[in-house]
């Protein structure tokens, strides 16, 4: 039988890095296929090829056994290739029968929404995907978000269906729900699916077939079934995964964060946090895990003083901040490290010492009379790049010219040379290699065992049981339970990010 | 642009070279003047004639390089009260306004506290109460865009220019028709200043000179060392890594809004009490509020170097008056000096392309370029 | 009372114009805020054009490719080049300003040349407006290249994702604004006040763009908020119709600007802004990556 899809010898080079080193891909019809690989393996350019959003240098691509070339999102969707990106491409102010229909090339002239309205409900019924078309699509869950993805690239007719990480920032109920739907068309309905994904848990119950990408080649092909996770594990990393790191000893320190009943809202002026409770020690690493949208942003912008508190109270070795300014918090050892490094944590546009000054620009070390004392600075610099192994030219480069892993690794060392007595950290390895982002984590662990109390704000559940002593899921704005790493696995953690309580997890 | 199988892409400079702020800001100027021969030839004029007249009335006929004088130091303040909400990504298009309520306040100081024939109080009190009201004039006028910018997020564009109109006949109803300020000839012009009022000169220069230098030093030193500076510089480069940083946007927005709104308010006293021969809010201020606005593209071309906008503010004050007197003495049609500032803002904003951008020429295909983008997962 | 009320209409008229191309604009994610520049290019080429050939149809021609150019200078620094919209948009400004002053005053005077008819009476302006109104409405909400224009503007990587020509439809719809702004401004010139004075519209520019940011991107309640203007506008001109004797004509004249201001800070309260804010293309004002 023809594989429904094959690449052929795909070679792709950017600048300095060769992403795709003749790639052979052949997926079948009327299966779930998984490409597998870690973050810079190559999957999403190999997956950008194939729906024409890059040209490779090397390589074709068949459709049904016959060449084709695929030279735009456009071409790859008139011949029955969709896409669904790992962020969403969706209009958040418009509905979801709008959302779906959007492009569409039967929806050129006046929008005749009643016809589009039967086909798009009689697509949901066929594929039996329940979605109400007239929500507006920021009223709609992540999961039902993808789906509102997964509809667009049906109506445009896609019999092959390309999912980026479709689990990522799913809970795993949400991320189960998915993969027995994607099944159900695939049996159902003849529809081919290719999976990207680096979580094994989903390849393993989902996938009829996997091919492991390791930079840039493929490195095995294998059916799912006769497949462990050990053994894929090992082709996607090339060796043994070295065992976790040492557990830490040491009896934590006196209170130093205590938050009671804190509450604010969102940006749209919903409540986002209703009511969190905690306390840390000295030494502690408090791991939040939750899936995107459950408060964990505002969360962090209320500890570190961006935003507003509409009740409870923060305290700091005692001392109440709830309502202190940022700088003041600054002064008194909160440290603050942002998700987006690029357009908060640091200003592209001016040099790495003046990015150091962003967070000492009111401290009487390095202000005199007014004035910065830029030499003090530019040396500051300095030692937290030789101290966090930052590449950069010199000090005075400018911030945009750093990769993402020398960009966080700067900031994080622009921060904990603060010595903060607590530090929260969002999202600190998001975007990061591997080795930057195992540098950060021993950084993070560090910064604890100097007696700092860390409130570590992470999606990566591998992360926060690594690091935490303390695990709190966090779900539509309320801790789901403060467990303590003994008692937090990742089954238990992962269903109470789904809203599942205690009792109902631990049943589960 | 596509060329078969390559493209020519304009890409943004990581980091241009220190030179280039002069060399595009010469481009620019040279680019206008050139394009302004187009005008020169379109009405009948030699480009060659029309030079010659502006600029040697400008910089080498005593009457005329006077007037450029008084002239530059007014630009320079309308520079100045642009720059520095500019330095904060705020636009203060408001400067005639703020020009005009300087003018108003250092005025309405004589006609409450000047006595004439005593000559009570002291001269040199009331000229500093002049320039005090006038500078807190600006600064209200400005700071009323400031705080609505800080408190509301208002567009402070669209408050400054209802502003300037606001302002424009406010000045209207005061020195017409009967208004407080009209002067004795009730011509549509307020009263002028009497003798003991006017600013003692330097060979020729108001005391205003010396104001203008010293703040070209102080704005420089501000935002090169100033901690102040950097929380300015830094909120304009990113609001939202200056409040990760502590700084308060508000303070900012409001306070760069006063500072330039303070500034034009004294470019108002210069321009209209401190000029020899003049002394008075003559019929046609409109026209003082609009040359303000080479101010904003001297302050635009020197890419917000305080001390680098002298020369292009003297400059600039050279030919507003030269192309006037060029206009009469060759019989140009009016407003060679407006079309100039207009080729002055084009010519600017082509050089900004060049000043910022970079032309790549590559294949199809090839998305990223060199200095990876950070944040971007595994591509 | 009848000449208040026409001569309102002919304001409503021309701001309404420029408004509604820039609404147009600023649903596709593009933000001009040189409406007052394309006024003024439009407004005086017009009058030159008009004046010299004494044919009106050429004139409005005239503006409507001034329009055109100027909108699509616009359009390529914002949407090619990436660059920052206010900046070109500001520069827009400062170039007509500057160059009209220069290129109209030869002409300044009177067209001489007899009103333009209207329809029963009344300017035939405002009722191309009302007309351009619903088309503008019906194309937005009721196409697909609507469909296509306001995901532009909200979440152009979403559009592009969809096979969508963001860039190419931004151009279309600055251009758009482009041309409107410059038939708003030969309105001015050709036939709601005949006569050329160098910067004759005189903030007219900047208050349309007030108009589209209080309009909430509707264009209905953009022709409730150009007509309420034009009313102002006029009442401010001839204040003895309502409030003889009281205040000079000159502090008449700075009402319209200064009930602006007021009006702009009430947009902004939290109340509005919630409704406002979800009502703004999310995508204004930033390029499309």
């Amino acid at each position: 039988m023809e594989p429904v899809l094959a690449a052929r010898g795909i070679t792709k080079r950017f600048p300095g890095v060769l992403a795709l080193d003749h790639v052979d891909l052949e997926v079948a019809g009327g299966e779930i296929h998984a490409v597998l690989g870690q973050n810079g393996a190559g999957k999403t350019t190999l997956m950008n090829v194939l729906f024409g959003l890059v040209q490779p240098d090397e390589g074709v691509l068949y459709l049904h056994g016959r060449p084709v070339e695929v030279r735009s999102p456009h071409d790859a969707l008139a011949r029955g290739i969709g896409m669904v990106h790992q962020t969403r491409r969706l209009v958040a102010a418009h509905t979801v029968l709008e959302n779906v229909v959007l492009g569409h090339p039967r929806v050129r002239g006046v929008l005749n929404l009643r016809d589009a309205r039967l086909e798009v409900s009689a697509l949901c019924r066929r594929y039996g995907v329940a979605l109400d078309l007239g929500a507006r699509v920021w009223q709609l869950s992540e999961g039902e978000r993808q789906w509102v993805e997964i509809l667009k690239a049906l109506y445009r007719g896609a019999r092959v269906l390309i999912l980026d990480e479709p689990t990522s920032v799913l809970t795993p109920p949400e991320a189960a729900a998915l993969l027995a739907g994607l099944r159900a068309m695939v049996r159902g309905e003849g529809v081919t699916v290719l999976l990207v994904t680096h979580k094994l848990p989903t390849v393993m119950a989902a996938c009829d077939r996997v091919t492991v990408l390791r930079a840039g080649r493929v490195v095995a092909r294998l059916r799912t079934a006769e497949a462990t996770e050990d053994l894929l594990v090992r082709h996607m990393v090339g060796r043994d995964v070295a065992p976790g790191p040492p557990g830490r000893s040491g009896a934590p320190g006196r209170r130093v964060l205590e938050v009671e009943d804190l509450a604010c809202l969102g940006d749209r002026g919903l409540a986002a946090l209703r009511g969190v409770t905690f306390a840390l020690r000295e030494g502690e690493i408090l791991g939040v895990a939750g899936v995107t949208g459950n408060g964990q942003e505002e969360l962090a912008h209320v500890l570190a003083g961006l935003r507003p508190a509409t009740a409870g109270r923060i305290l700091l070795d005692g001392r109440d901040i709830t309502h202190l300014p940022p700088r003041a918090r600054w002064t008194l050892g909160v440290g603050y490290i942002p998700a987006e490094r690029v357009e908060v944590a640091s200003i592209g546009a001016f040099s790495l010492v003046d990015n150091t000054a962003l967070t000492y620009h009111f401290d009487p070390a390095f202000v005199r009379r007014g004035l910065l004392d830029d030499a003090g600075l530019a040396a500051l610099t300095r030692r937290i790049m030789d101290g966090f192994d930052v590449k950069a030219p010199h000090p005075y480069a400018r911030a945009r010219q750093l990769s993402g892993g020398n960009l966080q690794k700067m900031i994080l060392g622009r921060v904990l040379s603060r010595a903060p007595r607590v530090l929260v950290a969002h999202l600190p390895t998001q975007g990061l290699d591997v080795e930057a982002t195992a540098f950060v984590r021993a950084r993070l662990r560090d910064a604890a065992a100097g007696g700092a109390a860390v409130v570590l704000i992470s999606e990566d559940l591998d992360e926060i049981l690594a690091l935490g002593d303390w695990v709190a899921p966090i779900y539509e704005g309320r801790f789901v339970a403060r467990l303590a790493r003994a008692q937090a696995d990742a089954e238990t953690v992962g269903a109470m990010m789904a809203g599942l309580r205690r009792e109902e997890a631990a049943a589960g | 642009m596509r060329l078969g199988r390559h493209e020519v892409v304009l890409e943004p400079r990581p980091a241009p070279p220190a030179g280039y702020a002069v060399l595009t800001a010469a481009v620019a100027i040279l680019a206008a003047l050139a394009l302004a021969s187009a005008l020169f030839l379109s009405a009948d004029a030699s480009p060659a004639a029309a030079y010659r007249a502006i600029f040697s009335y400008a910089f080498l006929n005593p009457h005329g390089l006077a007037a450029t004088v008084q002239r530059s130091i007014y630009l320079l303040f309308c520079t100045y009260a642009f720059l520095v909400p500019f330095r904060a990504g705020l636009w203060n298009i408001g400067l005639p306004g703020q020009v005009y309520a300087g003018g108003l306040a250092a005025f309405a100081v004589p006609l409450l506290v000047w006595r004439e024939p005593t000559g009570a109080p002291s001269p040199a009190l009331v000229i500093g109460l002049m320039v005090a009201a006038a500078a807190v004039a600006g600064a209200t006028t400005g700071g009323i865009a400031g705080i609505l910018r800080a408190r509301f997020q208002v567009n402070e564009i669209l408050v400054t220019m209802m502003l300037n109109s606001i302002l424009f006949w406010v000045v209207a109803y005061m020195v017409k028709e009967g208004g407080p300020f009209m002067g004795a000839t009730a011509e549509g012009e307020s009263f002028t200043l009497p003798a003991p009022l006017r600013p003692p000169l330097w060979w020729g220069v108001p005391f205003t000179a010396v104001v203008a230098l010293g703040a070209a030093a102080l704005l420089d030193l501000l935002f090169a060392r100033a901690a102040l500076g950097y929380r300015i510089r830094a909120f304009g480069a990113s609001p939202a890594a200056a409040r990760y940083g502590g700084i308060s946007p508000a303070a900012i927005s409001l306070l760069v809004f006063l500072i330039g709104g303070a500034l034009a308010g004294v470019a108002g006293y210069h321009t209209f009490a401190a000029i020899p021969g003049v002394h008075k809010i003559p019929g046609n201020y409109g026209y003082y509020g609009d040359l303000g606005f080479y101010g904003m593209i001297s302050a635009l071309i020197a890419r917000g170097s305080a001390l680098g906008a002298i020369p292009i503010a003297v400059l600039f004050g050279g030919l507003s008056l030269g192309a006037r007197f060029a206009q009469g003495a060759l019989r140009l049609p009016f407003g060679v000096d407006y079309a100039l500032l207009g080729l002055l803002m084009m010519t600017f904003i082509g050089s900004h392309v060049l000043h910022a951008f970079r032309v790549v020429w590559r294949r199809r295909g090839t998305a990223v370029a060199d200095a990876a983008p950070t944040g971007a997962p595994g591509t | 009372m009848w000449e208040l009320a026409v001569r309102s209409l002919e304001v409503s008229a021309i701001l309404l114009l420029a408004a509604l191309g820039e609404l147009i604009g600023q649903r596709s994610g593009v933000l001009n805020v040189g409406i007052e520049g394309l006024m003024l290019f439009g407004g005086t080429v017009a009058f030159m054009v008009t004046q010299a050939t004494e044919q009106f149809p050429l004139g409005f021609a005239a503006a409507l490719a001034t329009g055109a150019l100027l909108g699509g200078a616009h359009a390529f620094f914002s949407i090619t080049l990436r660059g920052d919209q206010v900046v070109s948009g500001m520069g827009l400004w400062v170039l007509s300003f500057g160059l009209t002053t220069f290129l109209g005053s030869p002409y300044a005077g009177p067209l001489g040349l007899g009103r333009i008819g209207g329809l029963a009476g009344l300017p035939p302006f405002f009722l191309f407006g009302v007309l351009l109104v619903a088309a503008v409405w019906f194309l937005l909400f009721r196409t697909g290249p609507g469909l296509a224009i306001r995901s532009a503007g909200e979440n152009p990587a979403a559009a592009l994702a969809a096979g969508i020509p963001v860039a190419a439809i931004r151009y279309v719809c600055v251009v758009t604004g482009g041309v409107l702004g410059a038939l708003a401004g030969a309105v001015y010139t050709l036939s709601y006040n005949p006569v050329w004075n160098y910067n004759f519209i005189m903030g007219w520019g900047f208050v349309s763009l007030a108009l589209v940011f209080f309009s909430m991107w509707n264009p209905w309640i953009l022709l409730a908020g150009a007509s309420l203007f034009g009313l102002m506008w006029q009442l401010s001109l001839s204040p003895e119709l309502v409030l003889p004797g009281i205040l000079s004509r000159y502090v008449w004249r700075t009402l319209p600007f200064a009930i602006t201001i007021p009006i702009l800070v009430v947009i902004s309260t939290p109340w509005f802004r919630a409704r406002w804010g979800l009502a703004k293309p999310e995508a204004l004002g930033q390029p499309d990556t």
